[in-house]
């Protein structure tokens, strides 16, 4: 009856070891995460908590990690738990390994200050026995024994003090020194990695299920280091800029809100300067860049997949398009400049901007419009020919509809890079360094009617106009010594107005993607 | 003309050297006889196929195949898959046209007057030849939307702004044509007092139904359905053949089936394509389910081929 047991669909006696687990993945999360404030200063290694430096606590941590989880894979291998593993950790995990302990080896060598040939030798002496270690015994070894003492050894070196907050390491051919208030988060955080990975395997009991958890965790991990990644981004921009973004805010009295930074100009009269003329200019910008290439990317969308006979002509098309798409915006920006400039009253302008901003957009909406329309099921098409509908009256109530959603998802995207841009606006739209607020260009009200061709003008589009990544980068490389009291927070609000800018028109075009999914399936 | 061994013996006697049809690969199944499949319909003919050849590239689908469609009844096209039955059904709107590879020969009359002609109204065409497909494939619009689409496209109902502000628009024509369309397709009591939500919402067999409103609400002749219960549920499909019984009195029906269940319970009569895109036997309902003359055909009936 052994079969009968083997295959039992439920295992016993595992709850505290499945505890014991738990609470190890638990612990390796905390202390990646604390790994992770302290690597963007959220934290700091040095300060004792409790009498106790934290370097030091997390030391202790990774430590009682590891040996927890070399325990976990003993106590599999020995036969006191129930589980499934596998006859090896398998190649990658091994490869994996090697790499690692080759790199540990190396260090360690190199720090203890071997020569090159013997630190060589010690990283290959410390891979190759990871490698054996990790093939050749049964998987629930081979998965935590590498993995823990990895841990084991940092939570050593920790503990210890040798890697602290006083520890520094010259590298002496990269000419940088690298400090231990990199050093602890690195290692804290790569330990606790495998320390979580492992643990998550003994979770599952190793075997599929285990390698399912452990897959599971190694996810997770990663993506929380890529979101605080974002957000820490994110949140230093917001902190260094929002003292001057509201410099001078109020509300209340004769305006109800008055926000100086938004709407003032940065003139020597002026109590607060602002950035008033480079938002417009941005704004601007962005809105004929827009105009310009939505229906011309669209139109010429609808033309390759619906009219254009698919074979070497769309393809040349197809790569043109991707090539266009990775073009530098400085090339652009040159373009603008030698050809664009000369048509438009030789000087920079709104409107030159505009179009090279036109120009770098034009790819991505036609590459997306394209996929959005092929994506449409051609069983609408059909429905529609077999009412007698034409198919220049299909595309427009059927298959555009249907494809908004996927048209909208390519313009935030351009939107997003070309409101950012700053090589195309230097060389094509200009503008002062610190504008006045009479310097922003009117667009709307600058229209003017006149008797001869071509009857309408407006002077606002060709003048040169600020933009915020333009005026970001004018006023870095100025110094930051403009007329303006204290240009640094001057600078850092206008870095968030920017951001703030390109978010509200990312949430313009997640809201209207979100309006027209709606439409098409409710 | 080759003939190479014949597969069923009993039929030897009968055949005369000139009526057997040999396949493009050399292999002769089985004659097919020109008796078999001209079947005098009875009543008007609305459509009369004649000799209508269908290639894809270097694929013969269709050889040679002619048959007279009479107007308000139910002609049943069954066959194996890849007989050619949904190839022959596609040529009578031209919908076969939105493939490039297709080339096809041979007349299609429509009240005499031949579709395949230069210069005829694809638009027209399809107006008067409805087509309702395999798998429900409504419009993700609202179900008035849906039903009032073809109208609205081909301009027998203005709606919108410019309409409103020229005093043309129609909303109670429209609304009356949506209802008469969804009665006609049996959905209007399911759906009447939820016009504005979106058709996908709607069951398979609702979406279907749908498909046949909208399909009505341009006022055709001549509806083709090309398998259009097969993604349904059993009841949802004996919903759509007591339809087709219905629709049959004010239309022409051509649908094709691969339920011979469904086949014998709906249509007048039926028309058997086997494999290489030949239609072997055309005839009353009744007459091929009980007694079809050709033996391939009894044993496709039977059960014991294809």
């Amino acid at each position: 009856m052994s079969r009968a047991t083997e295959t039992a669909l439920v295992r016993e006696g595992r709850s505290s070891y499945e505890g014991a687990a738990a609470t190890a993945i638990g612990l390796s999360g905390v202390v990646f995460a604390v790994g992770l404030g302290t690597l963007v200063d959220v934290l700091k290694i040095t300060p004792p908590a409790a009498g106790v430096q934290l370097s030091t606590a997390m030391g202790i941590a990774l430590l009682s990690l590891g040996v927890g989880v070399i325990g976990f894979g003993l106590a599999s291998r020995l036969g006191y738990v129930d589980t499934r593993p596998q006859p090896s950790a398998g190649i990658v995990a091994a490869v994996a390994f090697t790499c690692v302990w080759f790199a540990i080896g190396a260090l360690v060598a190199g720090a203890i200050g071997l020569g090159t040939v013997s630190w060589m030798a010690v990283g290959l002496v410390a891979g190759a026995v990871a490698f054996a270690v990790t093939a050749f015994p049964r998987e629930d070894i081979g998965s935590t024994l590498p993995a823990g003492s990895v841990a084991v050894l940092g939570g050593v070196a920790l503990a210890t003090g040798v890697i602290g907050p006083g520890w520094e390491w010259v590298l002496v051919s990269y000419n940088a020194t690298l400090f231990g208030d990199t050093a602890v988060p690195v290692v804290v955080m790569f330990a606790s990695l495998l320390t979580g990975w492992a643990a998550a395997k003994a979770y599952g009991g190793f075997g599929a299920r285990g390698r399912n958890v452990g897959a599971y965790v190694l996810i997770y991990l990663i993506v929380l280091s890529i979101l605080s990644v974002l957000v820490g981004l994110v949140a230093f921009v917001v902190v260094k800029g929002l003292p001057g973004l509201f410099h001078g805010f109020s509300i209340g009295g004769e305006q109800v809100i008055s926000w100086p930074f938004l709407t003032n100009g940065a003139s020597l009269l002026a109590d607060v300067a602002g950035v008033f003329p480079a938002l417009v200019g941005t704004v601007w910008l962005v809105i004929g860049a827009v105009l310009f290439a939505v229906p011309t990317g669209v139109g010429a969308a609808v033309f390759l997949s619906e009219y254009a006979e698919q074979g070497r002509f769309t393809q040349v098309v197809e790569v043109a398009t991707n090539g266009l798409w990775s073009t530098p915006s400085i090339v652009f920006g040159l373009f603008g400049a030698a050809f664009l400039i000369p048509r438009f009253g030789n000087n920079k302008s709104l409107i030159a901007g505009m179009l090279t901003l036109g120009f770098m957009l034009l790819p991505l909406v036609l590459i997306t419009s394209r996929e959005a329309i092929l994506a449409v099921p051609d069983e609408y098409r059909d429905a529609s020919a077999a009412l007698g509908v034409s198919k220049w009256k299909t595309i427009r109530s059927v298959v555009l509809p249907a494809a908004v959603p996927g048209i909208t998802t390519g313009v935030i995207l351009g939107v997003g890079r070309i409101a950012g841009e700053t090589a195309p606006i230097l060389l094509t739209t200009g503008g002062g360094v610190l504008p006045g607020k009479s310097a922003a260009p009117s667009v709307l009200g600058g229209f003017q009617v006149s008797a001869s061709p071509p009857f309408v003008t407006n002077p606002s589009l060709l003048e040169a106009t600020s933009a915020l990544p333009y005026q970001l980068y004018a006023l870095i490389t100025a110094g930051l010594s403009g007329n303006i009291e204290a240009p640094q927070q001057f600078a850092w609000g206008l870095a968030l107005t920017l951001l703030l800018v390109v978010l509200v028109f990312y949430a313009i075009g997640i809201a209207t993607r979100y309006y027209f999914r709606k439409k098409l399936h409710q | 003309m080759s003939q190479t061994d014949p597969v069923d013996a009993t039929d030897e006697m009968n055949r005369t050297a000139g009526q057997t049809i040999s396949t493009t690969d050399g292999e002769t199944a089985e004659e097919t006889r020109s008796e078999w499949v001209d079947y005098d319909t009875g009543g008007k003919t609305k459509l009369a196929v004649k000799d209508l050849d269908v290639h894809y590239s270097d694929d013969h689908a269709l050889k040679d195949v002619s048959m007279d469609i009479p107007e308000q009844s139910v002609t049943a096209l069954i066959g194996p898959s890849g007989c050619g039955k949904s190839t022959f059904l596609r040529c009578l709107n031209r919908m076969n046209d939105r493939i490039r590879s297709a080339s096809i020969n041979g007349t299609v009359e429509l009240d005499g007057e031949d579709i395949y002609q230069d210069g005829i109204d694809l638009v027209e065409l399809r107006k008067r030849v409805g087509m309702v497909f395999q798998s429900p494939n409504p419009f993700p619009k609202s179900i008035r939307a849906n039903v009032s689409y073809g109208p609205r496209k081909h301009g027998d109902i203005e709606t919108g702004l410019l309409a409103r502000l020229t005093g043309r628009a129609d909303p109670e024509s429209e609304e009356e044509l949506v209802k008469r369309s969804l009665e006609r397709a049996a959905l209007w009591e399911e759906v009447s007092d939820r016009l504005e939500d979106n058709a996908l919402g709607l069951s398979g067999g609702q979406q279907q139904r749908l498909c046949i409103a909208r399909c009505l609400a341009v006022d055709p002749e001549i509806i083709l359905m090309d398998e259009p219960a097969s993604a349904l549920d059993p009841i949802a499909t004996s919903k759509i053949e007591d339809l087709i019984e219905d629709l049959a009195q004010d239309y022409t029906v051509v649908v094709v089936t691969h339920s011979m269940q469904q086949a014998a319970r709906v249509s007048d009569q039926t028309a058997v394509f086997l494999t290489g895109g030949e239609l072997v036997e055309y005839d009353n309902t009744e007459k091929i389910f009980e007694d079809p003359e050709s033996q391939r055909v009894e044993d496709y009936i039977s059960g014991k081929f294809g």
